[in-house]
């Protein structure tokens, strides 16, 4: 069910990592009192029980070291981080049975056993009955499309099919709560898309919760209900892909093909942001293409300008993310 | 937590093992050649030195103890190294498993391979140099190997922390810590031979007394009183310690990201 419940599935309050810096690094040499490594800084931020929220940000900024913390996999310098009310630090094996957690460059899961054999493993280590391990695995296997290959030996697989196999590996105990991180990183973009659409399956099934990063940003909108940007390991802004393009208001493009190709003065019109000239086209972005396109045109007009093509559009979040990120 | 899923996790730790042995050539190596090179170089040597049948049951009791605790500590150890070496100790500490369920599943895969490795040099040194393994009583016998296959479980518990510690730089203690035991247990001669204080010191390894209970049984006065209860006590002792320094070293990694390090 997706009743919003009261306890959050993920609670972070002011979850902080500390990395030492690095003594023994012989590049630093004496310069070694360069300061710790601060990954993620006092983070607040809540992930709803059967939410997606994807984790937006560059790199460095902080969104592996929080999933990592998440997973108990590394230990917070500070603050607290729970999982379904389960604190990651005094209650590690609670959280652990809750979560199902794909980390970045994940593709290892051992080479000399079989698909199946790995996943009847990992069912034993997570305590499953065990027919109902056989019958999980089969089925998993074969809804990631490794059904025909479940008794090859995994050093005989592609890199692509050794992380479905992971991915199965992840949801094999029913986690309630997914961390995937970078989920598609270094994927051919076929394999990306069966990817995604395994992804969003298994959250359509059960209505798992999901904390996804990524810095792609089609797959934040394909695969999540929310985005948080992350940056220096805060959050500067948060919500549906909708709302953050709205919050962030950097407009409306409104793309324009003209004869003769020159936009001059456009840019003083009101409520006009700014204008570019490419590729024989003039992108002028607005403060709302409904207000202001009339107006534009009837300029033009005015101007004798003939307009042989117009294209009105919202900014990708691509855009609000560079924005973002400045 | 019931008792079903403990031994649930237990058994996959075992299955794991089994499999990864058994599908690595290498392995025969530590189960068939390695031993066998062992108990007939020994055994020939003993011949050499034109040695009597004390002597002789002497050496071999050394020898087919070091190659027992070596193989069976190499599963406890292989219960981290198979994951560091396919790079996926992070799966291990994501799944709500402890120390206890990695170290017995191992440990009893060795025990496993432990007795095959004792059965095939007993059988070697019967046929080749007329030596009863048996003689003592399956009792005594069961008591020396169970000594055995506690000191390599004290051994694997610190070759994985060792590994977490300080990366993969210290999977090599995996084989040369039974150097250790080789030197200080009195695998090829009595400890009291030692220069003090090493010979003070090997009254604190757990194998030292096991060897002295078992030689005692082929006419060598023991050189301890009561060495079984010793030994037994020290290894508990040990294994304790042992699996104290393992649970530290995982806490450290959580802290430092090693466990993370040792993933990619
Ligand atoms: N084990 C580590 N030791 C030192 N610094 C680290 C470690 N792991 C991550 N960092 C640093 O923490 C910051 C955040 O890293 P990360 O969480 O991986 O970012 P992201 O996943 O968003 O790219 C980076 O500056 C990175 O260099
Ligand atoms: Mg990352």
């Amino acid at each position: 069910m997706k009743d919003a419940s009261p306890v959050p599935a993920i609670a972070m309050r002011g979850l902080t990592k500390r990395f030492p810096a690095r003594q023994r690094d012989p590049r630093a040499g004496h310069a070694a009192a360069a300061a710790e490594v601060v990954a993620v800084d006092h983070l607040t931020l809540d992930v709803a029980s059967g939410e997606r929220l994807g984790l937006l940000g560059p790199n460095g900024a902080g969104k592996t070291t929080t999933l990592l913390m998440l997973s108990t996999l590394l230990a917070p310098s500070d603050g607290t981080a729970l999982v379904e009310g389960f604190d990651v630090r005094r209650d590690p094996q609670a959280v652990r049975r809750r979560i199902g957690a794909l980390l970045a460059g994940d593709r290892a899961v051992y080479r000399r056993l079989t698909g199946r054999e790995n996943l009847l493993y990992f069912a034993d280590l997570y305590g499953l009955p065990r027919a109902e391990a056989a019958a999980r695995a089969a089925a998993l296997l074969d809804l990631v499309g490794l059904g025909e290959r479940a008794d090859d030996l995994v050093s005989r697989y592609s890199s692509g099919m050794r992380l479905r196999l992971a991915l199965a590996r992840t949801v094999l105990h029913n986690p309630s709560v997914l961390l995937l991180d970078e989920p598609t990183l270094g994927l051919d973009p076929d394999i990306s898309v069966r990817m995604r659409a395994q992804i969003a399956g298994l959250r359509r099934e059960r209505g798992t919760t999901i904390l996804l990063t990524t810095h792609y940003m089609r797959e934040a909108e394909e695969l999540c209900d929310e985005i948080a940007f992350i940056k220096n390991g805060e959050i500067p802004a948060r919500g549906t892909a909708d709302a953050l393009k709205r919050q962030i208001r950097i407009g409306d493009v409104i793309a324009l093909r003209l004869d003769p190709a020159s936009g001059d003065g456009l840019a003083e019109l009101p409520g006009v942001l700014r204008c570019v000239f490419q590729d024989g086209r003039v992108e002028c972005t607005v403060d709302s293409a409904e207000k202001r396109l009339a107006q534009i045109l009837s300029w033009l007009h005015e101007q004798g300008v003939v307009v042989r093509d117009v294209d009105v559009h919202e900014p990708d979040l691509e855009e609000v993310f560079v924005e973002l990120a400045k | 937590m019931s008792w079903r899923s403990e031994m649930g996790r237990v058994y996959a730790f075992a299955k794991r093992n089994l499999l990864m042995a058994a599908r690595n050539v290498f392995f025969v190596f530590e189960l068939a050649f390695w031993p066998t090179v062992g108990v007939l170089s020994i055994g020939l040597m003993t011949r050499f030195l034109d040695l009597g049948p004390e002597m002789t049951a002497f050496l071999l009791v050394g020898t087919m103890a070091l190659s027992t605790v070596q193989v069976c500590q190499l599963d406890v150890s292989y219960a981290l190294l198979f994951d560091v070496w396919s790079k996926s100790v992070k799966h291990q500490f994501l799944a709500p498993v402890e120390i206890r369920h990695m170290a017995l599943g191992s440990w009893l895969v060795g025990i496993g391979r432990g007795l095959t490795v004792f059965g095939l040099q007993a059988l070697l040194s019967w046929w080749a140099f007329d030596f009863d393994f048996f003689e003592p009583g399956v009792l005594a016998l069961g008591a020396f190997l169970l000594g055995c296959f506690l000191t390599s479980a004290v051994v694997g518990l610190l070759v994985c922390a060792l590994v977490l510690l300080f990366g993969t730089r210290a999977e090599v203690s995996a084989w040369a810590t039974v150097n250790l035991v080789m030197v200080f247990c009195g695998i090829y001669y009595p400890v009291s031979i030692l220069p003090e204080p090493v010979s003070t010191l090997a009254g604190a390894f757990p194998l030292t007394y096991v060897l002295d209970a078992f030689r005692s049984h082929y006419g060598f006065a023991p050189e301890f009183s009561h060495p079984l209860l010793m030994g037994f006590i020290l290894s508990a002792l040990y294994i304790g310690l042992a699996h104290w320094a393992l649970a530290a070293a995982v806490t450290r990694c959580r802290r430092t990201g090693l466990l993370l390090k040792l993933s990619e």
